[in-house]
C-alpha cells in the first residue's frame, strides 16, 4: 500500500464526483423550487403527479451517482495492518450516512408519494412540499456531491497520514480505522438499521399529512389513511430499533449510550407511535379522534426532534460537537481544505 | 341489538385499560424527553460529562423511574388479554401476586434488576399461555381486535416485548443474550406484521368499518 498514491486517487475520485454532482446539486435545488411551486399553485394540479415522479427519478439518478462513488471508494479505501502488512479489508460505506441522510429521506418519501393511492389528490401537495424541502436541504445542507462523507474521508486521511509515518503512529491509526470499518462502515447493522428507519420516516411523513387532512375535514377516512401509513412505518421502525440493541452492546462497550439523548428521543418517538396505535382502537369513542390526532401530530414533531437531536445533543449516537463531533468537524474542514488545495 | 350491562362494563373496562396504556406510554415518552434535556444541559455545562460519576447517577435514576412504569405496562398488558379467561378480580390478584414475588425476589437478591427479571419471567409464562390458547381458538382470551390471526399477532408481539425486556434487564452479559434477543425480535416483528396485515392473508376477511364524519359524531354525543 502506498498511502500517498491512495490519497491522491481518492482525492481525484472526490473531485470527479464534485465535477459531476456539483451542477447536479443545483439542478435538484432548482427542481425542488419547481416542485414546491407546482404543489402550491392551484392551476398546476394536473402536473403535480408527473412533477413528483420526475423529482423521484432525479433523486434516484443522483443516488446512482453516489452509489458509483461509494463503489469506487470501496475499491480504493483499503485497511492494512502495519504490524503484519496484511489487508484486513475494504471500507464499504453505506449509502445513507453523514451528508447523505436528508437526501435518502427525500428520495424514499418521493418514491412513496409516487405510489400512494388513497386520498392522493389531497395528500399530493403536502408530499411535494415536504419532498421539495427535504431535497433542497439534502443538497444544500448535506452537500452529498460537493462535500461527500466528510467524517469517513477525514478519518481515512488521518489513517493514511499515520501509515506514511510508520511506527506507533501507524499502529494507532490502524486501530481506530479498523475499529470504524468493522463496527461502523462495514457492520451489517449500518446497512440495515438506517434504511429501515428512513423508510419509516417516509411513511410517517405521509401519515402526518393525512392526519392534518383528518383534522381539517373531521372525517375518519383520513384517519384510516394515516393509520395505514403509520403501520407501514411502525414495522421497520420497531425492527430497526430492536436490532440496534445487540449492536450497541458490541460496538459501544464502555461508551455512554444508555439513556443518551438520541436513544431517549428514539424511544420517545416509538412510544408515541405505539400510543397512537393503541388510542385509535377507540377512535369512535367520544372525543377520542382528537386524542388520536394530537398524539399523531406530536409523534411527527418528536420524529423531527429525534433527527435534529443527532446534531444537537452529544452522545455515542450523535454528530453533535463536544467529543466525537469536534473530530468530525475538524476532519470535514481538513478534507474541504484538501479539495480546494487540490484544485488550486 | 341492545348491548347487555356486562358488555357495557366490559367495554368500559377495556377502554380504561387502553387509556392507561396510552398514559403509561406517554409518561415514559415524557421521561425520555426530560432525560434528553438533562443530557443536553449536562454536556453543555460539564466537560466530558458522560465520563463522570454524574452520568452513572443519571442512568441509575432514569432506570429507577422507568422500572415501575415498565412493570405497570406489563401488568396492563396482562390484564388486557386474558380478561375473559379469568375473572377480573382473579387477574388483579394474580398481577399483584406476581409483583409481590418480584419485589420479594429483588429484595432477597438485593437488586432491582433481579426483581424485575423475576416479574418479567412470570409475565412471559402467562403470555405464552395466552398465545397458545389464542392459537388453539379457545373461547377465553379477549382482545380489542377481531379475527384469530390478528389476535395471535397481538399476543405474539406482546410476548416478544416481554422477552426483549428480559434481555435488557437480565441477559446483557449472558451467552444467551443473542439467541433470546433474536427470539424476541422475531416475535415482535412477526406479531406486529400479523396484527397489522392479518386481513390480507386471512381466509375469511372481516368487513371494514364504515367511515364516519367526526363532526357529526361529536354533535351526536
Amino acid at each position: 500500500m502506498n498511502p500517498q498514491q491512495t490519497y491522491t486517487l481518492i482525492l481525484q475520485l472526490t473531485e470527479k464526483l464534485h465535477a459531476v454532482g456539483g451542477p447536479f446539486q443545483i439542478v435538484i435545488a432548482a427542481a425542488a423550487v419547481v416542485l414546491a411551486a407546482a404543489a402550491l399553485i392551484p392551476t398546476a394540479s394536473a402536473w403535480r403527479r408527473p412533477a413528483l415522479i420526475a423529482m423521484a427519478l432525479l433523486l434516484l439518478a443522483g443516488e446512482g451517482v453516489l452509489a458509483w462513488y461509494h463503489f469506487r471508494l470501496w475499491q480504493l479505501a483499503v485497511v492494512i495492518d502495519p504490524s503484519t502488512g496484511g489487508l484486513t479489508g475494504h471500507i464499504a460505506a453505506p449509502l445513507w450516512i453523514e451528508s447523505e441522510k436528508l437526501y435518502v429521506w427525500a428520495l424514499i418519501t418521493a418514491i412513496m408519494g409516487t405510489f400512494m393511492r388513497r386520498h392522493r389528490e389531497e395528500l399530493l401537495p403536502g408530499v411535494m412540499v415536504v419532498v421539495a424541502a427535504l431535497a433542497a436541504a439534502g443538497v444544500l445542507v448535506g452537500q452529498p456531491f460537493s462535500n461527500p462523507l466528510p467524517g469517513l474521508l477525514g478519518q481515512y486521511t488521518s489513517y493514511l497520514q499515520a501509515m506514511s509515518m510508520g511506527g506507533q503512529a501507524a499502529l494507532g491509526g490502524f486501530e481506530g480505522m479498523e475499529s470504524a470499518r468493522q463496527f461502523y462502515y462495514n457492520a451489517w447493522f449500518m446497512w440495515v438499521h438506517p434504511p429501515l428507519l428512513f423508510f419509516s420516516y417516509g411513511a410517517f411523513t405521509i401519515s402526518f399529512l393525512a392526519t392534518i387532512q383528518m383534522i381539517r375535514r373531521r372525517h375518519s377516512a383520513y384517519e384510516t389513511t394515516a393509520y395505514r401509513w403509520i403501520r407501514l412505518g411502525y414495522l421497520p421502525l420497531t425492527f430497526g430499533m430492536l436490532i440496534g440493541f445487540p449492536w450497541a452492546l458490541a460496538a459501544w462497550t464502555g461508551e455512554a449510550w444508555w439513556w443518551s439523548g438520541k436513544v431517549n428521543m428514539s424511544i420517545m418517538m416509538w412510544l408515541l407511535y405505539t400510543a397512537v396505535l393503541h388510542a385509535r382502537l377507540y377512535l369512535r369513542e367520544r372525543g377520542m379522534w382528537k386524542t388520536v390526532a394530537a398524539l399523531a401530530v406530536l409523534s411527527f414533531v418528536v420524529l423531527i426532534l429525534t433527527y435534529v437531536t443527532t446534531y444537537v445533543v452529544p452522545g455515542a449516537h450523535s454528530y453533535a460537537a463536544v467529543s466525537g463531533g469536534a473530530d468530525v468537524a475538524a476532519m470535514a474542514s481538513r478534507i474541504a481544505g484538501s479539495l480546494i488545495g487540490g484544485r488550486a | 341489538m341492545t348491548p347487555s350491562v356486562e358488555d357495557i362494563r366490559q367495554r368500559t373496562w377495556d377502554f380504561a385499560l387502553a387509556l392507561i396504556t396510552v398514559v403509561l406510554l406517554a409518561s415514559l415518552g415524557i421521561q425520555s424527553f426530560i432525560g434528553t434535556l438533562y443530557v443536553w444541559l449536562s454536556e453543555r455545562n460539564v466537560a466530558q460529562w458522560s465520563q463522570t460519576a454524574g452520568y452513572a447517577e443519571y442512568v441509575r435514576i432514569m432506570n429507577i423511574i422507568a422500572a415501575p412504569q415498565v412493570v405497570a405496562l406489563v401488568i396492563v398488558m396482562g390484564l388486557c388479554v386474558p380478561k375473559r379467561l379469568f375473572s377480573r378480580k382473579a387477574l388483579l390478584a394474580a398481577s399483584l401476586g406476581m409483583v409481590g414475588v418480584g419485589v420479594v425476589g429483588g429484595m432477597i437478591a438485593g437488586s432491582l434488576g433481579r426483581g424485575l427479571a423475576i416479574y418479567l419471567a412470570l409475565a412471559a409464562v402467562i403470555q405464552v399461555a395466552v398465545v397458545v390458547l389464542t392459537i388453539a381458538g379457545v373461547r377465553g382470551p379477549s382482545y380489542l381486535t377481531q379475527g384469530r390471526l390478528t389476535k395471535t399477532g397481538s399476543g405474539l408481539l406482546h410476548l416478544g416485548f416481554i422477552v426483549f425486556a428480559i434481555v435488557v434487564v437480565a441477559l446483557q452479559r449472558s451467552a444467551l443474550m443473542l439467541p433470546v434477543f433474536w427470539v424476541s425480535a422475531v416475535l415482535v416483528t412477526a406479531g406486529t406484521a400479523l396484527s397489522f396485515y392479518a386481513d390480507r392473508i386471512a381466509w375469511r376477511r372481516s368487513r371494514p368499518q364504515t367511515e364516519v364524519s367526526f363532526a357529526e359524531d361529536d354533535q351526536a354525543h
